[in-house]
């Protein structure tokens, strides 16, 4: 344990500390201030351009930061040989994969308080709103990006950085459409389309699940037990999606 | 007689038996072997240098006794407490970017269980060993070369090793990083350390070694005391090299 920490803060540091996150960050911002002047020209709409804008902003900004970060963060350490330092030491393989995706967790639970925050004080200065929904809903986006991220680093441990980005970024958008697929089911009445409809409908996360977008602008009301219950599977989704990414990266020959 | 066996045993480091290992190699995964049953043995307290051309699977044959790769036959019998005795520079090393000196060395010293007040101390003092006080708190990415190889046995030394391998430790380095890389050898040696390098400067391997093997498409030809290897090649091991791997 004291040494999946020791990765974990090592990771932290080294990605906190570089420069690029630090540019990516400043865009994000750049762009949740831009969500007031979408803001000044919608009618009546200002605190909901701003809440709905702002969300997407850090989503975005959030996924980029999630994706390019994690695909490398596995290839670069065996492309730069760091890795022989590391396994020359009594460090496990299940370790070290825990130690980075936990250091980079660590990483992007600091951007994304830092957008939320940023987004909840804008929206309570300028359209005197204050909503801890978007707090909730920021909490949630987090989730998700953790686990776009644990799939990216699985496919990162088997494929190259940029595939492992494209596939993380996939798993993403499929993710946000995951229940089409169950309602898609529907319509048939076919077993097998059935059955692989719900082979993709268990393999995909369902992002869509934990956004509570509707509920931040007002157009829905969501449940505390449906977000824990959803929450508790994406934990739990997260967690498999790590161990098989330690699984495999056992076998890997340096 | 039995006991002078086991006298003999415990003065084994390290035995490598017929190691084998090939790999898969493009896309058709064609079979290549790269080492082809190499055997030696390197004796507590020896500076022993693994000498040979361009892929002659030095690299291969370190990093299969760390562990890095697993052997497709063969044994590896090391004789110290596992990794936790174990030492280990990478050839051209490369460490983590926006760390300091000191935190890069805290973070080896932690994976080795250390704890936080010995670890403190533990980087102090190997700081100062290596030459890099002065350079704790900057970042490596502005380390040199000669900087960043220094570190690298810094590390491979944080828990305090009985067995420390160092693949090319001078490779790279100007006339000064040599002689500074040169010494700490030697000063592991007068600890009572057992070294094993790799090295294509044979010069350096003639100060430091006590022993050497030669390895050549695989296999070892040629193993012994530096010295004897020096009297055959008239005091110029560099001609006994070019003797024993065109032969």
């Amino acid at each position: 344990m004291r040494r999946i920490y020791a990765i974990a803060v090592n990771t932290f540091r080294e990605t906190i500390r570089d420069r690029v996150l630090g540019v990516i960050v400043l865009f994000a911002l750049g762009m949740i201030i831009a969500s007031l002047w979408l803001a000044s020209i919608s009618l009546n709409q200002q605190a909901r351009m701003m809440k709905d804008f702002g969300l997407v902003a850090v989503t975005f900004f959030g996924l980029v930061v999630a994706v390019f970060v994690a695909a490398s963060l596995v290839h670069k350490e065996v492309e730069k040989r760091t890795v022989f330092v590391l396994f020359s030491k009594p460090v496990g393989r299940t370790e070290f994969i825990w130690g980075k995706f936990l250091g980079l967790a660590a990483t992007m639970l600091v951007v994304l308080a830092g957008m939320g925050l940023f987004l909840f004080l804008l929206t309570l200065v300028v359209a005197k709103q204050a909503s801890g929904w978007l707090l909730v809903a920021t909490a949630l986006i987090y989730l998700q990006l953790l686990v776009v991220m644990a799939v990216t680093v699985f496919f990162s441990t088997v494929s190259s950085a940029i595939l492992a980005s494209v596939l993380g970024i996939s798993v993403f958008v499929a993710g946000q459409l995951s229940h089409n697929v169950l309602s898609l089911s529907r319509l048939g009445n076919g077993v097998v389309l059935k059955a692989a409809s719900w082979i993709v409908y268990v393999l995909i996360p369902n992002l869509s699940a934990v956004d509570i977008k509707p509920t931040v602008v007002g157009e829905a009301s969501a449940s505390w037990a449906s977000i824990a219950a959803w929450g508790g599977y994406l934990v739990a989704y997260i967690v498999v999606v790590v161990l098989a990414a330690s699984w495999v990266f056992r076998r890997k020959e340096f | 007689m039995a006991e002078t066996t086991r006298e003999h045993a415990t003065r084994d480091v390290l035995v490598v038996d017929e190691l084998r290992k090939t790999v898969a190699v493009g896309f058709r995964r064609r079979k290549v072997e790269i080492l082809k049953g190499v055997t030696f043995t390197v004796r507590e307290g020896d500076v022993f240098g693994l000498l040979g051309p361009n892929g002659a699977g030095k690299t291969t044959t370190l990093k299969t006794v760390i562990g890095l790769m697993r052997p497709s036959s063969g044994s590896i019998e090391l004789n110290v407490g596992g990794l936790g005795e174990l030492g280990y520079l990478p050839e051209n090393p490369y460490f983590y970017d926006y760390l300091s000196g000191s935190e890069f060395l805290g973070l080896c010293g932690r994976l080795f269980g250390l704890r936080t007040r010995p670890l403190a101390g533990r980087v102090a003092e190997l700081l100062r060993d290596v030459g890099l006080e002065d350079a704790r708190d900057v970042q490596l990415r502005k380390y040199s070369k000669g900087m960043l190889q220094r570190v690298g046995i810094a590390q491979a030394l944080i828990n305090d090793p009985r067995l420390v391998l160092l693949d090319e430790p001078m490779t790279g380095l100007d006339p000064v990083g040599r002689v500074e890389v040169k010494a700490i050898i030697e000063s592991l040696r007068v600890r009572g350390k057992t070294v094993l390098f790799n090295s294509h400067i044979l010069a350096d391997v003639a100060e430091l070694c006590t022993r050497i093997a030669i390895m050549r498409a695989g296999v070892v030809i040629w193993s012994g005391p530096v010295g004897d290897a020096l009297a055959t090649g008239d005091g110029d091991l560099e001609r006994f090299f070019m003797q024993v791997v065109t032969a």
